[in-house]
């Protein structure tokens, strides 16, 4: 609908045009609609899979009695005002029920339903087990923590949902005819609407032990703003419907500009600190990870990797030129990708040889912001295929999709 | 090139299908269907959506939005490119405009194994003074926490967080909220040792040689040994251990595993940790 003109007249286009392009671009469409999902997919499933390891150990990491008691939280968090539903209640019911939900919601964010809601409870569970044990988080957590809070402001459930399904069905039975808000209208919305309602009361009522002052307000302004979107959308589906459009719009593409830009400083800053210390210098910083005992599971294979000062060499000379290119490599696109490519495998081998997992994968979810539409709506397809072929389905309907990334291949943004 | 990233993505969706994250092909449909974005909110079908749309006074409500959402996002990655830079003569200045955006939800730190990578392997030793009902007094050796946790990362693919974060974590945050001779600094200080603790003394309970001894009095210490130097190197580090002890500490009820509880019902006055010391 946006359709881009051909790249041939875009030189010859006057400036004001551009820029009314770009307005109408910003406000009509939520844009990457394939890299918000694939980073909601990445981060929901990063904290999934930590929460449900952690499964054993959650009492002594985020319960009342563990080290970091409830009582040493509370002194903490009345300092530094950090956000978390867990200064509720000291009780071990309640820990139980935030861990729960907390599961919950990563895993129905993974699947994409009712997005929205689902990701404003994802970000409640993330900050308030973090921010319950501030002294437990690694880097993982860190990115994560902010992803969470970035994602609540984005439409990431635009595919690869389970919302992306019913939206589509709905639209198929109206261009077959049906009745549209028949029977099956969707009353789990309203009811997790009302349902969250509560949780919001609570959170007002605590609001002087749950945090600072903003995340209440941005709560209510969420919750509200779903409130009249469902109104609009019965009542008024003209013009007020297109301007509550055109605001989550913008704001989706805010929040991802805001995403980009934090993996750009993540590695900017990881980049160009390195380029300070010595022993990036002399070449041989990566020798020494390897042997210190917190991220050494693997000694032998460390000892193998270490063995070589050639080797330690290249990698850390090669680990600081793509920390630092990347950034300036998003002006063109080949070389965007092939850096990604490098980052990304660097933080699979991280995953294995230092044994931080999670810490890999939830970078590799905010490096997959910058991974090109094309490849992901190629992925997209094998995934379906695959899903397909186990469950005995039928695989139907990948062509339109495919004629779908050639289109969206068209303007080469940053995004794209 | 695009290959190799799919090889990395497929294992972690893959993992997503059976649970259900359904995939670009029912999308489509919708996205072909009505020639919109497919989504769950997308714009009613017949209308182009966008600014466009909208009549004048709507078009001024989005020029708004819009015009707020850009001065925030503007001036929100200016807060966060100031608190992940150096200190400089803006944050010198206006660092307290900085902290104030940042704290607590966006604080971030990217230096990862920067400017140097910690070239040391820091442990964590306990000894407790114990009381049992045949030999009276007694005081243990030296019991290496670091150690334990270091057996349990050891040829785990997946280590947990209280393997490798708790106590190196927390050892850190006492080292950094105490001056070189021990003395805490401030409540950090305070909550610092109170975590240390606790911590030494649930990993004592589970220590099958302290079984049925009544633990009065614990002493830790922070162990540094440099990582020795290449041997492909022609360096010469120096490897011998250095040593810092903490202060013995009395034990209370708070700092068991299983005190917590307990305490929390005396926690009306707020100086029985002080005092207990």
């Amino acid at each position: 609908m946006s359709g881009p003109s051909a790249p041939s007249t875009r030189p010859r286009e006057p400036f004001d045009r551009r820029i009314a392009r770009a307005v109408q671009a910003v406000t009509g469409r939520a844009l990457g609609p394939h890299q918000t999902a694939i980073v909601r997919i990445g981060f929901s499933l990063t904290w999934l899979v930590f929460l449900l390891r952690e499964l054993p150990h959650r009492h002594e990491m985020y319960g009342p009695d563990g080290p970091w008691s409830w009582e040493l939280a509370r002194r903490l968090t009345a300092d530094n005002r950090a956000f978390t539903v867990l200064m509720w209640s000291d009780g071990r019911v309640w820990f139980e029920v935030v861990y729960g939900l907390a599961v919950l919601s990563a895993a129905l964010l993974l699947v994409g339903w009712h997005t929205r809601a689902v990701s404003v409870v994802f970000m409640v569970g993330v900050l308030s087990l973090q921010n319950r044990s501030v002294f437990l988080g690694d880097g993982g957590d860190n990115v994560l923590h902010l992803a969470a809070i970035y994602l609540v402001l984005t439409r990431c459930g635009q595919v690869w949902s389970l919302d992306a399904r019913r939206a589509a069905r709905r639209s198929a039975s109206r261009a077959a005819g049906k009745a549209d808000r028949g029977p099956r209208e969707d009353i789990a919305g309203p009811l997790l609407w009302t349902v969250l309602g509560g949780f919001l009361l609570a959170t007002t009522w605590f609001s002087d032990i749950t945090g600072e002052w903003w995340l209440p307000v941005l709560l209510w302004v969420l919750w509200l703003g779903h409130g009249l979107w469902w109104l609009v959308c019965r009542l008024a589906p003209g013009e007020p419907r297109t301007l509550l459009d055109v605001l989550a719009n913008l704001t989706h593409n805010a929040a991802l500009v805001v995403i980009m830009a934090e993996v750009c400083l993540i590695y900017a800053t990881a980049g160009w600190y390195k380029i300070q210390g010595s022993r990036w210098q002399d070449g041989t910083a990566l020798y020494y990870p390897l042997h210190l005992d917190y991220f050494s599971p693997w000694p032998a294979l460390s000892e193998l990797l270490g063995a070589s000062g050639i080797m330690v060499l290249l990698l850390t000379y090669g680990t600081v030129i793509v920390q630092i290119a990347f950034p300036f490599t998003l002006f063109h696109r080949k070389a965007k990708n092939v850096l990604l490519v490098a980052m990304m495998l660097e933080h699979a081998g991280i995953a294995v040889l230092l044994g931080l997992p999670v810490f890999s994968l939830a970078m590799i979810s905010a490096d997959a912001v910058f991974l090109p539409t094309a490849f992901l709506v190629a992925l997209g397809a094998r995934v379906a295929r695959g899903r397909d072929r186990v469950l005995g389905r039928r695989s139907a309907g990948t062509l339109p999709e495919q004629r779908r990334a050639g289109e969206e291949h068209g303007p080469r943004t940053l995004v794209g | 090139m695009d290959a190799d990233v799919g090889r990395d993505i497929d294992a972690d969706v893959d993992r997503g299908v059976e649970t259900g994250a359904e995939t670009g092909t029912d999308a489509a449909e919708t996205g072909v269907d009505a020639g919109v974005e497919p989504g769950v909110e997308s714009v009613p079908a017949g209308s182009g959506g966008g600014i466009m749309a909208l009549s004048l006074p709507y078009q001024v409500v989005a020029a708004v939005a819009l015009a707020v959402a850009g001065v925030f996002v503007c001036v929100h990655l200016a807060m966060v490119f100031l608190h992940v830079a150096p200190s400089n003569t803006l944050t010198k200045r206006h660092g307290q405009a900085v902290d104030d955006w940042i704290y607590p939800e966006f604080e971030q730190n990217w230096k990862l194994f920067a400017p140097n990578p910690l070239q040391q392997n820091v442990s964590v030793e306990v000894r407790a003074e114990v009381v049992t009902a045949g030999d009276g007094r007694r005081t243990t050796d030296w019991i290496d926490l670091t150690a334990q946790d270091a057996e349990a990362i050891r040829h785990n693919p997946l280590p947990s967080h209280t393997q490798q974060n708790e106590l190196r974590r927390a050892v850190d945050f006492y080292l950094n909220s105490h001056s070189d001779d021990g003395t805490p600094n401030g409540t950090r200080g305070q909550l610092s040792e109170d975590y240390m603790r606790r911590i030494a003394m649930l990993r004592l309970d589970g220590l099958a040689s302290l079984e049925g001894a009544d633990v009065r009095r614990v002493q830790l210490r922070a162990v540094t040994r440099p990582v020795p130097a290449p041997r492909w190197s022609t360096e010469k580090n120096d490897h011998t251990a250095s040593y810092r002890d903490f202060p013995w500490w009395r034990v209370t009820d708070a700092d068991l595993p299983d005190g917590a509880a307990r305490s929390r019902a005396e926690a009306a006055a707020p100086s029985r940790t002080e005092a207990s010391r």
